[in-house]
C-alpha cells in the first residue's frame, strides 16, 4: 500500500473517532447543563475544543447554544466538528480506492448530513439533542459498514490502529479534563457525579453500573476507563486493540519498521497493565495518564517516520 | 345417319361439360385469387391504419409532453423526423407516455440525489469553504442507431489510426512533412509539439492509447469531427455513471431497447495497459498518475482506479532512481512498469518541462524515453489534436491510409493565412473563433453571440498571434430531448465516444459522453459553459 494512502485510512479513522468522542462529550455536557440549577460553565470545552482566548470565551461560556455552534458548526474552529468529518471525508476521497463503495456512500452521507439545512437549524433554534442523536447515529452506521464491507486487508488494519490511537487519547484527554474539574482530589464532593458524567462520555456508564452492582466510586470508575479489558472505551482496551492490528501489518512491513513500532506499542502496554498506580490518588493518576498520552504520542509519530514516509 | 348425329350429340354433350367444369374451375380461381387480393389489400390497409393509429397514439396521448417540443429547421433532432417520431425512441416516447409530470419531476430529483449521495461532484472551493458541485445530468437519453454507430465506429477508427502513424511520422522520419502534406512551419510553431519526443520509440508504435473524439451532427444527420482529444480526455466516468444512474431511474427500460453496454470499458482499458509492460515482467504494476483531490475530474480518477483495481498515485507518491520509476509503499519502494497518467505534459516531470510543476515525478521522462516505464498517453500527442493541425487529418487519412475519410471536418480556417484572416474578419458573425491550444469551450468567440467590443478584442489578439486561432463557420449542432423546467425541450447536444488504442487493435466501446448545452439557444456544451450531459444509448442490431 501507499504510504500516502496508509497515512490518510490513518487519519480517516482518526477524524470519524474524533467526531464520534466529541459527540459524545457534546451530548452529555449538554444534558448536564440542563440539568444543572446553577448556570452551566462550558469553559473547559471550549478550551478544549477550540481556539478562543479568555476574553472571547467569557461572553460564551454560560450560553450552551452559541457554544455548540461554535464547537460544532464554526468553520473557523480548526477543532470543530464540522471540519472533522470534512477532514474525514477529504482523506475518504483521496483513498476511494481503497474503501469500499458503500464505506465511500456512507462518509459521504455524513458530510451532506452535517452541511444540511435542518440540522444546523435544530442546533441553532430547535433541541440540539436530536440533532447530536442523529450524527451519533450516522456515526455508528459508518462504523457498522466498515465492518461489514472492508476486506480485512492492510487498509483495514490501518483504519483500526487509528481508530483505537484516537480512541485512547480521547480517553486520557476526556479523563484528565474531568479531573482537572475536581482538582484531581478524588474525595472531591463533586468527584462521583463528575464521573458520572465521564461515564456517559465514553459509552460506559450502563457497563460500570453491571459491573459495580450500582455503587458508585471515584476509584472503580477509573479502573474501569483505564483498565477494563471488556470496556471498549477503556485505555487498555483501545492499546490492546492497536497492538492487535498493528501486528497483523508484519507480512507488508519492512522488518525494521516493524520492530521499531512494535516495540513503542509494547511498550506503552505494559507501562499502562503494569503501572502501580494508586486509583485513589490524584496525582498518582495524573502522572499516570501524562505517560500513557506520552506513549500514545509516540507510537503516533513512529507510524509517521516509518510508514507513512515522513523520514 | 342416326349414328352421326348420336356422336356429335355425345361430342357436344361432352364439349358442354369440358366447358361446364373449366367455367366451374376458372369461377374458383378467379374467387380465389380474387379473395385473397382483396384481404391482402384489407390487412395492408388494416395494418397501415393501426401502425398509423399507434404511431398517432404516441403523439396524441403525449401532448404535456411533445407538445412543447417544438423543433427548430435547419437542424436534425434526434427524437423528431420531419414525419413523427423516430423509431428508435418509439420505446422510450411510450414510456414516458405513461409518465405524470409529477413522476418525472422525482426522476429528475433522484437522479440529482443520486449523484450527491454517491459523491459524483466536483468541489469548487471559495471563501475557504468547499461547495460540493454535481455535473448537470438530463434524465432523457439520447439514442443512436445501430446503423448510425456503425459508421461513427469505422470513422473514428480510421481517423485514429491516421492520427497514431501521423505522431509516429512526425517524430522520427516526418515524411509527411516532406512530402508536403503538412507544412513545417505548422508542426514547429505548435506550442505543443515537444521536441523531447523525437526519435522516441513507444511500446507497439501507439501513441493515443485512450482518445475521446467529439462528434456533432449537422443539419442533414451527417456526422462531423469537431475536435480530437488525444492528451488526457476526460469524461469517460461520466458515461459509466449516467448509465448506472439511468438503470434506477428508468427501471427495465435498457433492456426493453436492446441498449449495448458500456461496462467493459474499464476492463478493455486495463488488458491494454498491462499490455504495454515490459515483456520481462510477469506481473506488471499499473497505477493512475493523478494531479490529486483538487482536479475537477478526480472523481473520474478515483473511479477509473478503482474499477480497474490500480493503484492511484499522486506525483509525490513516485520517485525515479536509476531511470526506473517506484512508488513508496509502506513495504518499501516498488517498481512501476505502466502510468496511466491524468496529469499533462507540461507538468509531468519538472526537470524536463515545466521546473515549478509539484504535480508530476523528477526524472520520469528519462525512464520513459529509455524505455522503463511505459506512459499513457504518450507524451507530445498535443501536435495531433492541436485545432490548426485538425484540419490536415483527412489529408493524412489519404495520405497513410490511402483511404477517403468516413466521418468529415468541419471547415477549419488557420487565421495565419492572410486570406483566411480577411474572409474571417468580414464574415464574423457567422464564425466561431477558437485558441488552437485551448479546450473547455475556453478561448472562444461565438460570432453570432459576440458584441462589437469582444469581436474588435478578437481581431486584436489574432493580429498579435495569428498561428494561435482558427476560424470554424457556426455548425448547427443537433438537438436532443431534455427534461428541462418539467417539460421536454430540444437542446443541442454533441458525442464523445472514447477510443482504446492497445496491442491487439482499437475499441470503441459502444456508447460515449453525449455532452449538452442545456441554456436555451446556445451551442456551447462545455460544463464550465453552463453544459451538462447525458446518457448514451447505442442499439443493437
Amino acid at each position: 500500500m501507499l504510504s500516502r494512502v496508509a497515512e490518510s485510512v490513518f487519519w480517516l479513522a482518526r477524524y470519524m473517532e474524533r467526531t464520534n468522542g466529541l459527540l459524545r462529550v457534546l451530548r452529555t455536557n449538554y444534558i448536564a447543563s440542563q440539568d444543572e440549577i446553577r448556570e452551566y460553565n462550558w469553559k473547559t470545552v471550549l478550551q478544549t475544543y477550540g481556539y478562543l482566548d479568555a476574553a472571547k470565551i467569557e461572553p460564551i461560556q454560560f450560553d450552551s447554544r452559541a457554544v455548540l455552534n461554535y464547537v460544532m458548526l464554526d468553520r473557523d474552529n480548526d477543532a470543530s466538528l464540522i471540519n472533522n468529518i470534512t477532514r474525514a471525508r477529504e482523506n475518504a476521497k483521496a483513498v476511494q480506492d481503497h474503501i469500499t463503495k458503500e464505506m465511500w456512500h456512507t462518509l459521504n452521507g455524513y458530510y451532506l448530513l452535517i452541511r444540511e439545512g435542518s440540522i444546523q437549524r435544530t442546533i441553532k433554534y430547535g433541541d440540539p439533542i436530536t440533532a447530536l442523536d442523529a450524527l451519533l447515529k450516522h456515526g455508528l452506521f459508518l462504523y457498522g459498514t466498515i465492518n461489514v464491507t472492508m476486506s480485512r486487508g492492510e487498509a483495514y488494519n490501518f483504519l483500526n490502529v487509528g481508530l483505537y490511537v484516537e480512541r485512547a487519547v480521547i480517553t486520557t484527554d476526556v479523563t484528565d479534563i474531568k479531573l482537572k474539574e475536581i482538582d484531581y482530589d478524588m474525595a472531591h464532593e463533586t468527584a462521583t457525579p463528575s464521573l458520572r458524567y465521564l461515564l456517559y462520555s465514553l459509552s460506559g456508564y450502563e457497563a460500570y453500573l453491571k459491573s459495580s452492582r450500582g455503587i458508585v466510586e471515584p476509584d472503580t470508575i477509573i479502573k474501569q476507563i483505564l483498565y477494563d479489558e471488556d470496556f471498549v472505551h477503556s485505555i487498555l482496551y483501545c492499546t490492546s486493540h492497536i497492538s492487535r492490528y498493528f501486528k497483523r501489518l508484519y507480512g507488508q512491513s519492512i522488518p525494521e519498521s516493524y520492530e521499531h513500532v512494535d516495540f513503542l506499542i509494547g511498550k506503552g502496554l505494559n507501562n499502562l497493565k503494569y503501572s502501580s498506580c494508586n486509583l485513589k490518588e490524584g496525582d498518582s493518576i495524573r502522572s499516570l495518564l501524562a505517560q500513557t498520552r506520552t506513549d500514545l504520542h509516540n507510537i503516533a509519530r513512529a507510524f509517521n517516520k516509518h510508514y507513512f514516509g515522513y523520514n | 345417319m342416326s349414328y352421326i348425329l348420336d356422336n356429335i350429340v355425345f361430342i357436344c354433350y361432352n364439349l358442354y361439360y369440358k366447358f361446364v367444369f373449366c367455367i366451374f374451375w376458372f369461377e374458383i380461381l378467379t374467387f380465389t385469387i380474387f379473395y385473397i387480393l382483396k384481404y391482402s389489400l384489407f390487412s395492408i390497409l388494416f395494418i397501415y391504419i393501426f401502425n398509423f393509429k399507434a404511431n398517432a397514439a404516441c403523439i396524441m396521448t403525449l401532448p404535456k409532453i411533445l407538445e412543447s417540443y417544438h423543433t427548430q429547421s435547419n437542424v436534425w433532432d434526434e427524437l423528431m423526423s420531419q414525419t413523427g417520431v423516430r423509431e428508435s425512441y418509439l420505446h422510450l416516447v411510450k414510456t414516458l407516455e405513461g409518465l405524470s409530470a409529477e413522476e418525472m419531476g422525482n426522476k429528475d430529483e433522484l437522479a440529482k440525489k443520486l449523484f450527491m449521495t454517491q459523491g459524483i461532484t466536483f468541489t469548487v472551493y471559495s471563501d475557504n469553504e468547499g461547495v460540493e458541485k454535481i455535473f448537470p445530468f438530463d434524465i432523457i437519453p439520447r439514442i443512436i442507431e445501430a446503423k448510425e454507430w456503425a459508421i461513427i465506429e469505422a470513422g473514428v477508427k480510421q481517423r485514429l489510426r491516421a492520427l497514431n502513424v501521423f505522431l509516429k511520422d512526425v517524430y522520427h522520419q516526418q515524411f509527411i512533412i516532406k512530402d508536403g502534406i503538412v507544412p513545417a512551419k505548422l508542426i514547429y510553431s505548435c506550442p505543443l509539439f515537444l521536441r523531447e519526443m523525437m526519435n522516441v520509440n513507444v511500446p507497439f508504435d501507439i501513441y493515443s492509447h485512450i482518445s475521446g473524439i467529439d462528434l456533432i451532427r449537422d443539419a442533414d444527420g451527417s456526422f462531423y469531427v469537431l475536435e480530437d482529444n488525444l492528451r488526457t480526455p476526460s469524461g469517460v466516468s461520466y458515461m459509466l455513471e449516467n448509465r448506472s444512474i439511468t438503470f434506477r431511474i428508468f427501471p427495465d427500460l435498457i433492456p426493453r431497447n436492446n441498449v449495448r453496454r458500456v461496462i467493459e470499458y474499464p476492463s478493455l482499458l486495463l488488458k491494454n495497459l498491462l499490455g504495454l509492460a515490459n515483456r520481462q515482467t510477469s506481473n506488471p504494476t499499473v497505477v493512475l498518475l493523478t494531479p490529486g483531490v483538487y482536479n475537477s475530474a478526480y472523481f473520474e480518477h478515483t473511479t477509473l482506479a478503482r474499477l480497474m483495481g490500480i493503484e492511484l498515485v499522486e506525483g509525490r507518491d513516485l520517485v525515479v532512481e536509476n531511470h526506473h520509476v517506484y512508488m513508496k509503499t509502506t513495504s518499501g519502494l516498488q517498481k512501476v512498469d505502466v502510468i496511466y497518467r491524468r496529469v499533462d505534459d507540461e507538468f509531468i516531470d519538472p526537470l524536463t518541462f515545466r521546473p515549478d510543476s509539484i504535480l508530476g515525478v523528477p526524472g520520469i521522462y528519462w525512464a520513459y524515453r529509455k524505455g522503463n516505464v511505459a506512459i499513457v498517453n504518450a507524451m507530445g500527442n498535443g501536435v495531433a489534436d492541436d485545432k490548426a493541425v485538425y484540419s490536415y487529418v483527412p489529408d493524412m487519412i489519404r495520405y497513410y491510409l490511402n483511404e477517403e475519410p468516413i466521418l468529415k471536418n468541419v471547415p477549419t480556417y488557420g487565421l495565419d493565412v492572410p486570406e483566411n484572416r480577411s474572409m474571417v474578419f468580414a464574415n464574423m458573425g457567422n464564425m466561431v473563433i477558437k485558441k488552437t491550444n485551448e479546450s473547455g469551450g475556453y478561448g472562444m468567440l461565438m460570432g453570432n453571440k459576440a458584441t462589437e467590443e469582444e469581436m474588435e478584442e478578437y481581431k486584436k489578439a489574432i493580429l498579435e498571434d495569428p498561428r494561435n486561432f482558427i476560424a470554424q463557420p457556426i455548425i448547427n449542432l443537433s438537438s436532443s430531448p431534455c427534461y428541462i423546467d418539467g417539460k421536454l425541450q430540444p437542446r443541442r447536444v454533441d458525442l464523445r465516444p472514447f477510443a482504446l488504442y492497445g496491442p491487439d487493435g482499437i475499441n470503441i466501446v459502444p456508447g460515449g459522453l453525449t455532452r449538452v448545452a442545456l441554456r436555451e439557444g446556445s451551442l456551447v456544451v462545455n460544463s464550465s459553459q453552463g453544459g451538462g450531459s447525458k446518457d448514451t444509448w447505442v442499439l443493437g442490431e
